[in-house]
């Protein structure tokens, strides 16, 4: 044995390189089994890393995909605002094909594009048609829930149209119920008002208000309101009546032209 | 001789290979750290000690592609063996030897695994792949010894600013 640990230590070098050189053709030209085996033992040093890797890789494919689901909620809650927005419109516009004008009258109908000033509540819009529809001063303005005003001016393209709401309009109506007759007008600090309705007169909380026609601008039976309150203070000889505009003039959109045929 | 060095050694080739290679990498251009260390190690340690490190860095290196283990291990241990017998014939107090020793040793290296690999064409490889990543290794290899041989401190650097 001697032979042997001498040979060992005499040509140590020697051995090693050979043992190298032995070990990589066994790598090289060995059956499969034992590179799979080297294979799994070299990738005991890497599977640690690997874990880490596969971690980051994950947390940023999941940052990546929140980040996806994030603009889908934005764009789907974007949807969901125009589908509401759509059936708003939906809604209103059932409601304007089931309004049929007064006989002897014909409809035009009108977009509102613009409000003209900034005091609440709004006092006149802009309509979308003007000279070239044929459309004229004081002509009636309304929609599906009743009377919006008068038109107070006109150009090619477009028309301005007083609403209720402006100062200087004045509509001559009746009480429904009773048929007597008053004027509404209104007062920025009030709101819509019964003026000239005498004391003795018979008028209630919810009877509804028409034009009567006598006004000389707006036809009959056009819807302006109900009432809100009365009161019947008994040294005045009118009454103090208060009217909730059957309009909504505030989100005016669809409007129409009330033309006699 | 001791082993916890090397297996440092090792797990960080590992790592590299595992995290770093790709992230640090410059237009395909990677460093070759396990060549890079191997190549130290052959600055400084005996030929046998070089010789089995480079086996055995050439086997982490290949991990993963059981059919090429032993191509990767023969490589880099033949890369290492050279090193330390070119080692043996320059002057290794001079950063220019050493750095070519670097240059050549890791352009040798990177060559043998375009060899081993043979994905596409070897000549665009070896200019692509094999001569850009020794120079990007060999950079960092400039800035390893200009640290270890004391041409760069920490207090030169405070120094300047």
């Amino acid at each position: 044995m001697t032979w042997i640990s001498r040979l060992f230590s005499r040509h140590s070098r020697n051995l090693h390189l050979v043992a190298i050189l032995l070990l990589s053709a066994v790598l090289i030209y060995g059956n499969n089994d034992l590179n799979r085996y080297v294979n799994r033992t070299t990738l005991f040093f890497s599977w640690p890393f690997s874990q880490v890797r596969c971690s980051i890789e994950e947390l940023s494919g999941v940052n990546a995909e929140n980040q996806r689901l994030q603009q889908s909620l934005v764009e789907a809650s974007l949807r969901l605002t125009e589908l509401d927005e759509i059936r708003r419109e939906n809604r209103r516009l059932r409601s304007i094909l089931e309004f049929e004008p007064e006989p002897g009258y014909s409809l035009l109908p009108a977009r509102v594009v613009k409000v003209v000033g900034d005091k609440i509540p709004v006092s006149a819009v802009v309509i979308n048609r003007g000279q070239e529809d044929s459309v004229l001063v004081n002509q009636t303005v309304i929609n599906q829930e009743g009377l919006v005003g008068r038109i107070s001016e006109v150009w090619p393209g477009g028309a301005e149209v007083q609403l209720l709401t402006h100062m200087a309009n004045r509509v001559a109506v009746r009480v429904a119920e009773s048929q007597e007759m008053g004027v509404v007008k209104y007062i920025a600090s009030r709101g819509m008002i019964l003026e000239n309705f005498p004391i003795q007169g018979n008028i209630r909380q919810g009877d509804l208000i028409l034009s009567s026609g006598l006004g000389g601008v707006y036809p009959a039976r056009l819807v302006v309101g109900t009432v809100a309150s009365v009161e019947k203070p008994e040294e005045e000889a009118f009454c103090k009546v208060l009217l909730t505009p059957a309009v909504s003039f505030s989100s005016l959109q669809e409007v129409f032209i009330l033309r006699p045929d | 001789m001791k082993l916890i060095p090397y297996l440092v050694y090792l797990l960080l080739i590992a790592m590299h290979e595992v995290i770093w290679r790709d992230v640090t990498a410059i237009h395909g251009v990677t460093i070759n750290l396990a060549a890079f260390l191997v190549l130290a190690v052959a600055l400084y340690k005996s030929e046998l000690t070089v010789v089995w490190f480079g086996f055995f860095a050439g086997l982490i290196l290949a991990a993963g592609m059981p059919d090429r283990l032993g191509w990767h291990a023969l490589a880099l241990s033949a890369v290492a063996f050279t090193a330390f017998h070119v080692r043996e014939r320059i002057n290794l107090k001079s950063p220019f030897a050493k750095f070519l020793l670097m240059l050549g040793g890791l352009f040798l290296h990177n060559v043998l695994v375009v060899l081993i690999n043979q994905s596409g064409g070897f000549l665009y490889l070896v200019w692509h792949s094999a001569l850009t990543g020794a120079v990007y290794t060999s950079i960092l290899t400039l800035l390893f010894f200009a640290f270890k041989d004391g041409y760069v401190t920490v207090r030169k650097i405070r120094d300047i600013f």
